[in-house]
């Protein structure tokens, strides 16, 4: 999958989730800071990346990832080692 | 004669209660099922055997030989730590020969060369032989097969173990204006409790019990039989029903009856707990509640294990394992069987069985934080109450979340929207 196809879909999942609007998440936007997420909605993002790309994601490295980029990146990873 | 207590292969039907603890350490009444079964045998060489990942664990927490074979090359005095003692019940250590209460094994008396012809280093298959090679006995006492069994017994025990230990009158503070209903003599409050102005103590249907540094705050309610142990508080305006058992430094408000709170956990505000065992380490958030009765009086089924099991009885609440959290406004079905380390927030109808580790939000089954982050969580939550984490609490915990991965992937996956 390419990766704009995966920006796409990825920032279409966060802004329903968080309920920001898309066009106000960036590739450099971090989760926390930026874009206002609870411990609670990092797991329902974690949830739905895996749903959307079905991908299984470690929780503790899931986690770790601060910025949009970095979770495009990560699920790319992902996929490319499924 | 030495004497082994031993927990068998039944741990897993006291689960979430049991994952990281053994089963002797699980409290009903004043005390827990080892405290009771140590009075019976506190004169003699006392051993204990538990499942392999916690023996680490229990060598580091008692001073007792921990799954020691040697115990096996003696005279034995086999007890399963399942049994509920009462003051009442007897051990007769006379002949040779075990005791079962309908067919559920109780203790067994052994001469040494019986012991080596059976032990082949498997405790289970050591139980289910020696009634090969003894005789057998029935015995009318109390076997704790099912977390539910704690909370039928309990008002009885918590009874049983007043009357035991004999003590009565007041030796904390207490307030002029607190009140005892009913019969004087059944309330004992140890010293350096207090027990607050307008505090009412109804011991009508049985006594109350109120251990060192306990406190009870202003204008709450108490009825007996209750215990309220060491360093646990009683919050203002609480209604403490009858049949309750609370351990050591918790944190009890809003209405609770019939229900067993280990140690460490908090129920700070409103909300109704019964017929319940709560864990140690537990925080229930603001209105939490549980269901005990069905609304069309049937039996309740729990959850055991992630199988379901007929109870036979009519009140069963929840079963919370340790350190497991719950959001604000949390609704939990009859007979809800919650795992360890779970966390757990409002919305909706809740299932009944949370795996352990889980979180449930938005009506899903969802992965955690991540172990880690829930070990770090565990320890500031102790450190809070002055505990530390050991590292063989942590390699247990490590153990569990292992043992339990597949059972969690399993609700995850099917609580998923896309597979």
């Amino acid at each position: 999958m390419e990766k704009q196809e995966i920006e796409a879909r990825v920032k279409k999942i966060i802004s329903k989730i968080l309920g920001v609007d898309e066009g106000k998440i960036t590739s450099e936007s971090r989760f926390v800071e930026d874009l206002g997420t609870e411990s609670v909605q990092s797991l329902e993002l974690v949830a739905a990346f895996e749903e959307e790309f079905g991908i299984e994601m470690e929780e503790d490295a899931a986690l770790e990832v601060k910025t949009v980029d970095k979770a495009i990146e990560f699920i790319k990873k992902h996929l490319e080692n499924k | 004669m030495k004497v082994l207590i031993f927990e068998d292969s039944n741990w897993i039907n006291l689960t979430p209660l049991s994952y990281i603890k053994p089963v002797f350490e699980l409290r009903c009444g004043f005390s827990t099922l080892f405290d009771k079964i140590r009075c019976k045998v506190e004169k003699m060489e006392i051993g204990l055997w538990v499942r392999e990942y916690l023996i680490n664990l229990i060598k580091a927490k008692y001073n007792y030989p921990v799954n020691d074979e040697s115990f096996f090359m003696d005279d034995l005095l086999l007890i399963n730590s399942r049994w509920l003692v009462t003051s009442k019940d007897k051990i007769e250590i006379i002949d040779e020969g075990i005791y079962q209460s309908e067919g559920d094994f109780v203790y067994a008396v052994l001469k040494q060369g019986t012991v080596k012809k059976i032990w082949d280093g498997d405790i289970d298959r050591f139980i289910s032989e020696i009634k090969n090679h003894v005789k057998k006995e029935e015995k009318n006492v109390r076997i704790i097969k099912y977390p539910w069994h704690f909370i039928h017994f309990n008002s009885e025990i918590l009874q049983d173990d007043f009357e035991f230990i004999g003590k009565s009158g007041i030796k904390g503070k207490f307030h002029s204006n607190a009140i005892i209903y009913g019969d004087e003599k059944r309330v004992y409050t140890e010293k350096d409790s207090e027990v607050h102005p307008f505090v009412v103590l109804d011991t009508h249907a049985g006594p109350i019990y109120i251990d060192k540094k306990a406190k009870i705050f202003p204008n709450a309610r108490i009825e007996g039989p209750c215990y309220i142990g060491e360093d646990t508080q009683i919050m203002p305006g609480a209604n403490i029903r009858e049949g309750n058992s609370f351990g050591p430094v918790c944190r009890i408000g809003g209405e609770v009856e019939e229900s067993i709170f280990h140690s460490y956990s908090n129920k700070y505000h409103d909300g109704f707990i019964g017929h319940s065992y709560i864990g140690e380490f537990v925080n229930l958030g603001a209105l939490t509640t549980n269901s005990d009765l069905k609304n069309d009086y049937s039996s309740v089924v729990v959850y055991v294990n992630g199988k379901p099991v007929d109870t036979g009885e009519l009140k069963v609440g929840s079963f919370i394992g340790d350190h497991t959290k719950t959001s604000i406004g949390v609704f939990f079905n009859t007979g809800s069987s919650v795992g360890m380390m779970c966390n757990v927030t409002s919305g909706g109808i809740l299932p009944k069985f949370f795996p352990s580790f889980i979180w449930y939000i938005n009506g899903r089954y969802m992965k955690g934080l991540g172990i880690e982050m829930m070990l770090k969580t565990a320890k500031i939550a102790m450190e809070r109450r002055g505990r530390t984490l050991s590292l063989e609490e942590e390699e247990v915990i490590r153990k569990v979340y292992e043992i339990t991965e597949e059972q969690r992937k399993e609700y995850i996956s099917k609580s998923r929207k896309i597979t």
